[in-house]
């Protein structure tokens, strides 16, 4: 089978429309014509991850994120530099090739990516989770305490929180990657995965500074872009795998980048 | 409070300024004596403009601040500090989308109001100055101001000292609690040191980081900066970059700023409002 073969199975299975006009989810690097031995899913193609997929004979990387280190995978300032051309060097001669299902992945039902970040943190009940999945309530407990077990089930290294840790929370509502939502009246927590800081789409920093000034209970959680969406990229190897066959199909986890 | 229209608000500035300026120093001739000083252009659709409070509030001091928050606001109230100069935005967002039924920015604004402070942005002709105070301000608190390598670039040759000491000293020099977050070689060893406030593109980061073994930003994309730090590692180049947070990043040049403007506008008193570090990490 080649890659254009296992792509074109994707798209019709996919059960939204398939938008050719995406400049996110199509092919990155390598020979859409290769034959492929194995396919990895993974949350962003880093080197270190293409190294692991390479050594397990998975030469198929379906990516959630960039490769290039640009939302677009624009490589044209790139041809002159020294990492593009290792990394693309290094695909090229392991015969590997780079396919990414972002867009068509968040208008799935569910969105496997959302469902794998409430798996994550620990919160029940995102099985069927869509990109904006509303409130999810737990029992009430301290920010501080809520934020202590989502670190403790994750796992994540590098999570980041802005809010009054005895604040009492219960209500939930989270987003993958870059769609962190904005706090609403509702939420007493906002779980993320990253946002800019400032001067962007809604300042939730700010806000949630500010509400502790005011004495409301509120809390974000930035885990961070790769870890929020990891786990997600498990379910969609399970998924492909309904209607792939005779070869492999592994998840292969970009590594949480930060010390 | 009502908002204004620009329109009606020029007018009544530019009435308050000609009944007052004799007399008394109001937020509208402050403003117009630094935006003189900075130079460049002032359009109405930059970043930069009153955000909130009357112009022709007579100003008893001034407050710079990399982010006008309600706890800085308090601050600069104790300190009879009315007229608020920020870095970022005050009301939650560039677009401001929030409305006014929104409870947390109707507070903010009653607190303004209520207050009679004046909150006004100056961003865009801070960092546009040549010499650069938000990366010199940010290189001040660091201790690495002698090191500077050429007056036109943020780049500084520091005292020998691996990745993960150097981010000890950073976290130390910054006073910082959850923000900081690093990528790549841990025992690289680190002489040359990019100095990046805010935000920082790819772009940037691919035509730099081979030039450094530490790169100091504010803020980066974890799918650009990151990724790239990240590959580096991985390809086995002994760098660091370092993260520190946008605001945190901000901090040091809007005390600058503050010094900066005691030689602009000697007949009230500025100082600088710290905002500090505004994560902190789940135990």
């Amino acid at each position: 089978m080649t890659a254009n073969e296992v792509v074109e199975l994707i798209k019709k299975n996919t059960p939204v429309p398939w938008n050719e006009g995406s400049r996110r989810d199509r092919f990155k690097a390598g020979s859409p014509e290769v034959t492929v031995n194995g396919i990895a899913t993974t949350m962003m193609t880093t080197f270190d991850m293409l190294k692991r997929a390479n050594a397990a004979g998975l030469n198929m990387v379906i990516t959630h994120e960039d490769t290039w280190w640009n939302d677009p995978d624009d490589t044209k300032d790139l041809e002159e530099n020294r990492l593009y051309k290792l990394k693309a060097d290094y695909i090229l001669k392991n015969g590997m090739v780079v396919w990414r299902n972002h867009d068509h992945m968040h208008a799935m039902k569910p969105d496997y990516t959302v469902v794998g970040e409430f798996r994550s943190v620990g919160i029940q009940g995102g099985e069927s989770a869509t990109m904006r999945p509303g409130l999810q309530t737990i029992p009430e407990t301290t920010f501080g305490e809520f934020a202590s077990r989502v670190k403790r089930v994750s796992g994540f290294r590098a999570i980041r929180c802005v809010g009054d840790p005895q604040a009492r929370v219960s209500r939930i509502l989270l987003g993958p990657g870059y769609a962190t939502p904005r706090m609403s009246p509702e939420a007493d927590v906002v779980i993320g995965g990253e946002q800019q800081e400032a001067d962007g789409g809604f300042d939730d920093v700010e806000y949630v500074l500010d509400c502790a000034s005011l004495g409301k209970p509120k809390g974000l959680i930035m885990l961070g872009h790769v870890v929020s969406e990891q786990a997600g990229m498990e379910d969609l190897a399970n998924w492909i795998r309904t209607f792939i066959h005779g070869i492999p199909i592994q998840f292969v986890p970009a590594e949480e980048p930060f010390w | 409070m009502k908002r204004i229209s620009r329109r009606s608000f020029t007018l009544m500035a530019a009435t308050a300024a000609s009944v007052c300026a004799a007399e008394s120093l109001n937020a509208e001739t402050v403003v117009r004596r630094l935006q003189t000083e900075l130079g460049g252009d002032w359009p109405s659709t930059g970043p930069d403009g009153f955000k909130a409070g009357d112009p022709a509030i007579v100003v008893k001091g001034i407050a710079t601040t990399a982010m006008a928050t309600l706890e800085v606001l308090k601050s600069a109230t104790k300190a009879n500090a009315n007229l608020v100069l920020t870095c970022e935005p005050t009301f939650y967002g560039r677009a401001e989308g929030r409305g006014l039924d929104d409870p947390v920015l109707s507070a903010k604004h009653e607190f303004i109001e209520n207050n009679r402070l004046v909150v006004f942005r100056l961003r865009d002709h801070w960092q546009a100055r040549k010499q650069s105070e938000m990366a010199t301000g940010l290189a001040s608190a660091l201790g690495w101001s002698a090191h500077r390598v050429k007056n036109d670039d943020a780049l500084y040759e520091i005292p020998h000292a691996t990745a993960e000491e150097t981010v000890a000293l950073i976290r130390s020099k910054l006073n910082l609690r959850g923000g900081l977050r690093a990528v790549g070689d841990r025992k690289a060893a680190i002489r040359r040191v990019l100095l990046h406030p805010g935000s920082m593109t790819p772009a940037i980061m691919w035509q730099r980081y081979s030039e450094v073994e530490m790169i100091v930003a504010g803020e980066v994309r974890e799918w650009e900066n990151t990724h790239y730090a990240a590959d580096m590692f991985t390809a086995g180049e002994k760098r660091a970059l370092v993260t520190i947070g946008r605001v945190v990043s901000e901090d040091p040049g809007m005390r600058v700023c503050a010094d900066w403007l005691k030689t602009v506008v000697k007949e009230v008193p500025s100082q600088w409002i710290r905002v500090g570090d505004p994560y902190w990490r789940p135990a």
